[in-house]
């Protein structure tokens, strides 16, 4: 019987088999493509079917299967530019590496069993959802970016491509900053109409969703006044980023259970 | 002394000092999911109570889990003063200068600031929210019973529970549960009366008092038979609008920004 585990296994199975195609070597774009696409069909469907059970409430804990959804979606938005093959090359592999870890970890640490409830039947708790796992992908490929400018401090060219990379991270940042506070304003909202206050202090994830939204405030104005030096700046929104976002996942994670 | 406030000025509105609050904002709200996810039940008043009281009751004596709170008022008091001293001074050489693109150039390099003066605005919102909300907790209405507004001689009475029940297939575990509750209230203040329905998600206004579905009984078709009532959550907010206003501010600023990055800085690389 097809059930949403079940379908999130595959997807999980057909993530690894693109990120085994991305890690050999040479450009195999078609093998990563051939099980790249399929993975993301079963992940949307898993998504299709939780929505399924849900709407028009908004399912709960969808973050661990929504997040990699969106990371594959983005996912060709990691070619052009100005940037050298083989960091566009390493930022792929980083993502397909971090995709297969987040189906993983939803699949081992499930929060699927909470019912939906009946104030969540508003476009704004979905807008809430959904601006902020797309602003999270954005910021997961900031990290990514800014990953790939670390790695190439220590290269040949280093200033070129640092600063190149550093761009990318800074795009990336930009537009997961600006649809994670739309994100935010959606859950204020909401919380305002639903419970007449614009923060609803029963769920501590809030405080995690507003300390990512200083984090990255913090990383747009360092870019923007370069008051850090570019490696600096280069740590920060890479390890910082990825331990951030690492946090925000947290909620979204339930007691282990076996995956098979 | 005018060299004295202007150094005074500048160090308030460094940049330095808004890297160093942000990231001492980010760490403090880790901080902060700890203690929430341990100790919820003492965060869950601060809806109600207002601020000062909570902090003179539950805040004080449980320093351990609600000192990261403290911490993040006193970080968020400093980010204000700091961003409007910042992004004034910033305005000011803004609008003395005179760049190259007129008015609407002139309204893009303001994106930022419009967003920072948002902020603060939102803030403030919050604020005046936490101090002066007048809450009305757990009132209950039953068809027929009736409510009176303190002060302001206003009355609101249930007419009638009027829910939808779910018939569906799909949703196995709401079948015959409420799907949307709907009460009718009559809101009277001595020389009219008018009916309103209210709903989750959907507050009633009235005299200032904002209606706030939190409870109904019953909850479905075939269930344990109990006596219809809604519970309602009755706030005067005058920090609302304030919020309100910050978050329509902060999303204009942040539009004109993303389209003067889109527009400028991508297409001009």
């Amino acid at each position: 019987m097809m059930t949403p585990q079940t379908v999130f296994q595959a997807a999980g199975a057909l993530y690894g088999l693109a990120l085994l195609g991305a890690l050999l070597p040479g450009k195999r774009p078609l093998l990563v493509a051939t099980f790249l696409v399929p993975a993301l069909v079963c992940n949307l469907l898993v998504v299709g079917l939780r929505y399924h059970q849900a709407w028009p409430m908004l399912p709960m804990h969808l973050g661990p299967v929504a997040l990699p959804l969106c990371l594959g979606l983005l996912y060709p938005f990691t070619a052009g530019g100005e940037c050298e093959q083989d960091q566009q090359r390493m930022v792929r592999r980083t993502l397909l590496g971090l995709m297969v870890f987040l189906v993983l970890a939803g699949l081992c640490f499930p929060k699927d069993f909470y019912l939906p409830f009946l104030k969540s039947k508003t476009l704004l708790a979905h807008g809430f959802l959904w601006f902020g796992v797309i602003g999270k992908a954005c910021f997961v490929f900031s990290a990514i970016w800014a990953l790939a400018a670390l790695a190439a401090n220590r290269q040949a060219y280093a200033k070129h491509r640092l600063t190149v990379a550093l761009q990318q991270s800074l795009r990336w940042a930009v537009w997961g900053f600006a649809l994670w506070t739309v994100s935010m304003f959606n859950g204020e909202l909401w919380s305002y109409l639903g419970w007449g206050t614009p923060v609803v202090w029963e769920d501590p994830a809030l405080t995690l969703t507003m300390a990512a939204w200083f984090f990255y405030a913090c990383y747009l104005h360092l870019h923007l006044t370069r008051s850090w030096n570019p490696p600096a700046r280069a740590l920060y929104a890479s390890l910082g980023g990825l331990t951030i976002l690492a946090l925000t996942c947290v909620p979204d994670l339930g007691p282990f259970r076996s995956p098979f | 002394m005018t060299r004295l406030l202007s150094i005074f000025w500048h160090k308030l509105g460094s940049i330095n000092l808004t890297v160093a609050l942000c990231l001492l904002l980010t760490a403090d709200l880790v901080w902060g999911y700890f203690c929430l996810n341990r100790r919820t039940a003492l965060f869950t008043p601060l809806n109600d109570m207002g601020l000062i009281a909570w902090m003179q009751t539950y805040g004080i004596n449980n320093l351990l889990f609600t000192g990261w709170f403290f911490l993040l008022l006193t970080l968020l008091t400093l980010l204000s003063v700091n961003t409007f001293a910042c992004t004034t001074s910033r305005v000011v050489q803004l609008l003395r200068a005179k760049g190259p693109g007129g008015g609407r150039r002139l309204a893009l390099k303001l994106a930022p600031h419009i967003m920072h003066y948002g902020l603060i605005v939102i803030l403030a919102g919050y604020l005046c929210s936490y101090l002066f909300t007048e809450v009305l907790t757990s009132s209950t209405l039953a068809p027929g019973t009736h409510l009176s507004l303190p002060g302001a001689g206003g009355q609101v009475s249930l007419l009638a529970f009027e829910p939808e029940y779910y018939q569906g297939q799909r949703l196995a575990f709401w079948k015959d549960e409420v799907i949307s509750p709907k009460a009718r209230l009559l809101l009277s203040d001595g020389a009219s009366q008018r009916e309103e329905m209210l709903s989750c998600n959907r507050p009633v206004r009235f005299q200032g008092y904002s209606f706030h579905l939190i409870d109904f009984a019953p909850k479905s078709l075939g269930g344990m038979k109990m006596k219809t009532r809604i519970d309602l959550n009755i706030r005067k907010d005058p920090g609302v609008g304030l919020y309100l206003a910050g978050m329509a501010l902060f999303s204009l600023g942040l539009f004109f920004y993303v389209y003067d990055w889109i527009v400028y800085r991508e297409a001009h690389k």
